[in-house]
């Protein structure tokens, strides 16, 4: 056991984590990775051991997305360190800051195709914001302060630190280091922010554009208050939502591919969109010469490379939003504008009057988001139930909302809401999953069975993988490739066999009890809605077509 | 086609070389010739690329700078035609 500041490299890592705040951290551990599991048996740091690498990574980005800090996932060299990869590539995707703690072979021992051997930090090199290989533990304390300084600096993103075997054995002594805290100040070019002002104030239909950027800016407020100074209509992205209130009666929710009519409609027709932490991204803009093809652009953001990458700027503000976004705030003049904004939003409202006697799921998710309490976090993954998740469900900030976007993972949603229950003790965690996704990281169950973590899943089965079958029936003239589940597991049987209380409901009248039921339950729960197979997402804009053109039925 | 000249200096870390190849071919652009000082025990490393590609080159330069050991990037010989982000993109249909 490391004593004062003698240290082995595996003490010294655990040592250098408490340094920066680390209670909690995720893995799986192997051969490479020994003797920092055996640091690990003599420190306060608490280990949640996973049943599979990707979901240490998933769980450290829903802890990260949950909280605001870093989050940690350790695994072993080789196999251990490639399960890693999709995750980083997720948190590459979303500007999650994790830092991901590999172990490699002995120095002596790379590039000997070794057993257990994979050259992680040529496969970080294209899924993280910087990665480091340690050869000698005298560079083991400052490689790790900068990892998590570089994690978090700027735009935010994972870090990969590989430790080979030997230098996590080696004895060292601790430095002491005192990182720097990070500031993210950027000194503004004054003319942007004067043709800014001008831009805006000429605007006669302007539209605030609010991404991810702005929950992981911390600038809620910020941008909240600038919101209600000028009056601004507000549409958000995937990861976006959360960012403005859902009572802001001029918020017309979230844009693109799946996007309400109301906000896509209103961002084809706006004269100015204020884009604040959002980066143009394909499935917002939708056939990118035809999205809002009028509209000036005011580009806040802490990227640099984010400006002018997809639609050019008419003003650009770089830095820190909480700092800069204050800067525009004005009242403008623009009562038609919102009046008919305001008209827009009623008359395109979601409709939940669902004929039949079978669940619709927009119903269902609505009725869990009016039900769950202020603080609860909903995860989701990825297909037809995340985008009715994002549509038909309201966050009250975006750590409260947390899905794989860029990336677009399956199988995101249960470790993610494991990470952020581990995070939120005391709040009610929701993972909302499809049955395609539920499967692709199902092992967590054990995870959540052994630590008696009160998740709650809310699992919508059409025994389809939904959304590829729905492009398979609309645009692959409904020729349907291996898009059929229903072979899938008895559900219930599975949540059993991991000792969570469970439960199915078949039809609409059977939702309310089961919401309760589910909410109330004090440990953790598996509800399965079971939908009709053919139900699709709507609206939904078309690949290569304009916003303005989107499907409402099939 | 358009062709470019990079003069990149960097701080002489690890694997820094192959980032920025990494990034160059990753955002669209063809590595035509290369020369590169580096791993010298100097704090300094000096990398000069020739580059061509249908996009502009603000593109590389930007995701060039983002990389953590960068200290600098310029563009000499630009190319007579130049192509804002905008155009290209425009031009391109997104799939």
């Amino acid at each position: 056991m490391a004593t004062d500041n003698q240290h082995t490299g595996g003490s010294l890592l655990f040592d250098v984590l408490q340094q920066h705040g680390v209670q909690h951290v995720f893995g799986y551990p192997g051969g490479a990775i020994m003797p920092i599991y055996d640091a690990l048996y003599d420190s306060d740091v608490q280990h949640f051991l996973v049943r599979h690498e990707q979901g240490a990574a998933f769980s450290a980005i829903g802890y990260a997305r949950a909280t605001g800090k870093i989050g940690v996932c350790l695994a072993t060299s080789g196999p251990g360190a490639t399960n890693l990869i999709t995750g980083l590539a997720d948190a590459l995707a979303d500007s999650i800051p994790i830092v991901a703690i590999t172990g490699q072979v002995a120095t002596a021992a790379m590039g000997s195709d070794a057993f257990q051997e994979i050259d992680v930090f040529g496969l970080s090199l294209a899924c993280t914001k910087h990665s480091f290989q340690v050869r000698s533990v005298d560079e083991l304390e400052k490689v790790l302060h900068k990892a998590f300084t570089i994690a978090l600096e700027g735009r935010q993103g994972p870090v990969l630190v590989d430790i080979p075997k030997d230098v996590q054995l080696a004895a060292v002594e601790k430095l002491g280091i005192h990182y720097d805290q990070i500031t993210n100040k950027v000194k503004l070019p004054p003319a942007d922010v004067s043709k800014a002002l001008e831009v805006l104030s000429q605007a006669k239909k302007p539209i605030l554009y609010v991404g991810g950027g702005v929950g992981m800016a911390n600038a809620l407020d910020e941008v909240r208050q600038f919101a209600n100074e000028t009056g601004l209509p507000c549409v958000s992205t995937l990861k976006g939502l959360g960012a403005i209130n859902a009572d802001n009666p001029h918020y017309l929710g979230m844009l693109g591919m799946h996007g309400t009519k109301a906000a896509n409609l209103a961002v084809q027709e706006c004269d100015l969109l204020v884009a604040v932490g959002a980066r143009f991204d394909d499935r917002v803009t939708g056939k990118l010469n035809e999205f809002a093809p009028n509209a000036k652009i005011i580009h806040f953001d802490i990227d640099t490379a984010e400006i002018n990458k997809r639609r050019t700027a008419d003003a650009a503000i770089l830095g820190d939003l909480k700092i800069n976004v204050p800067l525009l705030s004005m009242p403008l003049n623009i009562t038609d504008w919102q009046d008919k904004i305001v008209t827009m939003k009623k008359d395109f409202a979601w409709q939940y009057d669902h004929p039949g006697k079978g669940i619709y799921a927009p119903a269902v998710l609505n009725e869990i988001s009016e039900k769950m309490s202020e603080n609860a976090c909903v995860t989701t993954d990825v297909g037809q139930h995340q985008m009715w998740a994002a549509q038909h469900m309201s966050f009250n900030e975006p750590c409260n909302f947390l899905t794989s976007g860029g990336m677009g993972t399956m199988g995101f949603g249960l470790p993610a809401a494991i990470g952020a229950q581990v995070s939120r003790p005391h709040d009610t965690i929701i993972a909302v999953t499809g049955d395609g996704s539920f499967m692709m990281n199902v092992q967590e169950l054990s995870t959540i069975k052994r630590f008696q973590l009160p998740v709650k899943i809310v699992l919508i089965d059409n025994a389809k993988l939904g959304m590829v079958r729905q492009w398979q029936d609309l645009f692959f003239d409904g020729r349907l490739s291996e898009t059929d589940l229903s072979d899938n597991p008895d559900f219930l049987m599975l949540a059993n066999a991991f000792d969570i209380k469970s439960k199915m409901i078949t039809e609409k009248d059977q939702v309310s009890e089961a919401v309760d039921e589910m909410l109330d339950h004090n440990g953790p729960y598996l509800l399965q809605v079971k939908i009709d197979a053919q139900e699709n997402v709507w609206p939904l804009v078309p690949p290569e077509t304009a916003n303005d053109k989107m499907m409402e039925s099939s | 086609m358009n062709h470019y000249q990079l003069l990149i200096t960097v701080d002489d870390k690890q694997v820094v070389l192959e980032r920025i190849l990494q990034v160059t071919r990753y955002r669209g652009f063809l590595i035509n010739g290369m020369s590169a000082v580096v791993n010298t025990g100097t704090q300094i490393g000096t990398i000069e690329l020739q580059v061509s590609s249908e996009r502009p080159i603000e593109l590389l330069v930007d995701q060039i700078n983002k990389l953590i050991d960068i200290k600098g990037v310029k563009v000499d010989n630009r190319s007579s035609r130049q192509s804002s982000a905008q155009d290209y993109l425009l031009s391109t249909q997104y799939k």
